[in-house]
């Protein structure tokens, strides 16, 4: 079900509160590219991981709720996280086809004064670039193709995965980000493990654990000869741009791949520079762009 | 460790799935051999064995009394889910048994202290006044506040406080 109007964009706690400079590649990429977006006073998502292995009934409540916020204003949702769009996609999934589940959560929103309905649509931000706005639009604004730019793509789990629930994109094979990474005029790079987690939840647990599926992954794209990692979920650039130096500290190997947002990407693309985009921020320095123009 | 199935805990285990799913598993090890946290840690956290215990009641074999990283393992990143054989979500399963580990005390402090920054903020990541700065500058909006009261009264009805042991302020 696409809707063309406005979306209510739903940044995440970690984007919002913690790397704020993806927002703001993200505003200016929708600005671009005529994406109306609103903001709205949501609460966590809640984190699909965490929250949802700590007390699925409180995950189901509070998602919930955020839906009934959007949906109050009759809007649909767009997500710049890949956590954040399977929670709300999959809580907004459940109460549509549990009839039990939704009168239970809906006694606990009546006493705020809230109901759900199941009248709004979610999207991750990937989904709505290649759904409403189209891949030929965006070919129409880059500025500056990213010619001679070797990108591998790392889409993540929660974008695709469960596709039963997410009904988007292929689970193990995902296309969509490679297109919009082409579009760029950038090279797609394939590697092996394309399809492996980043390892960021093990590492809830165990970090040496996370940094072992990290390592699986990152070895594989070091060997592909890709020069940058493109990402669309703030869990996964946190996990592969903050923890090279780790994995470099723990294995003696080296580890030098900057993780790019694909709203980062498409901004450079469109005229943005390193400065504008603040990608001094990222652990790991995407350098080589700094005189790019 | 004793052998002797546990029939509450089954059925609240077989429950998760309405569809009795779970039943139809055949221990292929495909769950297992696709999961990257198995294959890191050499079946230190075997998925398989998870289903296998809940099948058969048995909640030494789930539970991980002695290892908790035997559940919590799991990163929920849904490969299990997508490569079963018999569509059996794996995930829900494993989501129903932290939960339980949870109201047992043995979660990663990681878990416990993420559902408590959210019973306390409303956000699993509460707004810093740097970061704040940092988005002003950036020509950001400020952070809409979310109703912290109206979170904290929902998660008082699902009795978050109580599974975490949380002490409210009044209480301490």
């Amino acid at each position: 079900m696409a809707d063309s109007q406005e979306k209510l964009l739903f940044p995440g706690c970690m984007i919002g509160n913690r790397i704020p400079f993806i927002e703001a590649s993200a505003r200016k990429v929708f600005d671009k590219l005529g994406v109306k977006v609103l903001d709205a006073p949501f609460g966590c998502c809640p984190d699909p991981v965490g929250f949802q292995s700590t007390d699925k009934e409180s995950w189901l409540a509070l998602g919930a709720r955020n839906l009934c916020i959007a949906e109050e204003q009759g809007k649909s949702i767009v997500s710049l996280c890949n956590g954040c769009t399977q929670t709300l996609t999959a809580v907004n999934q459940k109460l549509k086809h549990d009839a039990h589940k939704k009168s239970k959560v809906n006694s606990m929103l009546n006493s705020v004064g809230k109901e759900f309905k199941g009248t709004i649509d979610v999207y991750h931000f990937v989904r709505l670039l290649k759904e409403e706005v189209g891949i030929n639009k965006i070919k129409e604004t880059v500025t500056n193709p990213l010619k001679g730019l070797k990108i591998a793509c790392h889409t993540g789990c929660h974008y695709s995965r469960p596709s039963e629930i997410m009904q988007y994109d292929d689970p193990f094979e995902p296309k969509v980000l490679r297109e919009l990474v082409a579009a760029t005029g950038a090279e797609v790079i394939d590697y092996e493990e394309e399809a492996l987690c980043c390892g960021v939840g093990a590492g809830n647990a165990e970090e040496d654990v996370g940094l072992l599926v990290l390592k699986r992954k990152m070895d594989s794209i070091v060997k592909s000869g890709a020069d940058y990692i493109a990402v669309i979920c703030p869990s996964c650039f946190q996990q592969m741009d903050g923890n090279q130096r780790n994995l470099q500290k723990k294995f003696e190997q080296e580890y030098d791949i900057p993780i790019l947002y694909l709203t980062e990407i498409l901004a450079l693309a469109m005229g943005y520079t390193y400065d504008d985009l603040n990608l001094r921020r990222h652990r790991v320095k995407p350098k080589a762009l700094q005189n790019k123009e | 460790m004793t052998f002797v199935p546990n029939v509450e805990f089954k059925k609240k285990l077989l429950d998760v799935h309405l569809e009795d799913k779970i039943k139809y598993c055949y221990q292929c090890d495909r769950c297992t051999s696709v999961c990257p946290v198995a294959e890191a840690t050499n079946n230190r956290y075997n998925p398989r064995t998870i289903i296998m215990g809940a099948m058969l009641g048995l909640p030494q074999l789930v539970l991980g009394a002695e290892d908790n990283f035997k559940i919590w393992g799991c990163q929920v990143c849904d490969t299990c889910d997508e490569k079963c054989p018999n569509d059996i979500e794996l995930t829900e399963i494993f989501n129903l048994v932290k939960n339980i580990s949870v109201q047992q005390g043995t979660a990663p402090e990681y878990y416990t202290m993420q559902a408590k920054t959210i019973l306390e903020n409303g956000k699993a990541i509460p707004s810093q006044s740097a970061i704040e700065r940092r988005r002003k500058k950036y020509g950001l909006p400020p952070v809409p506040k979310c109703n912290v009261d109206e979170i904290q009264n929902i998660l008082k009805q699902t009795e978050l406080d109580k599974k975490l042991k949380y002490k409210w302020v009044e209480e301490q």
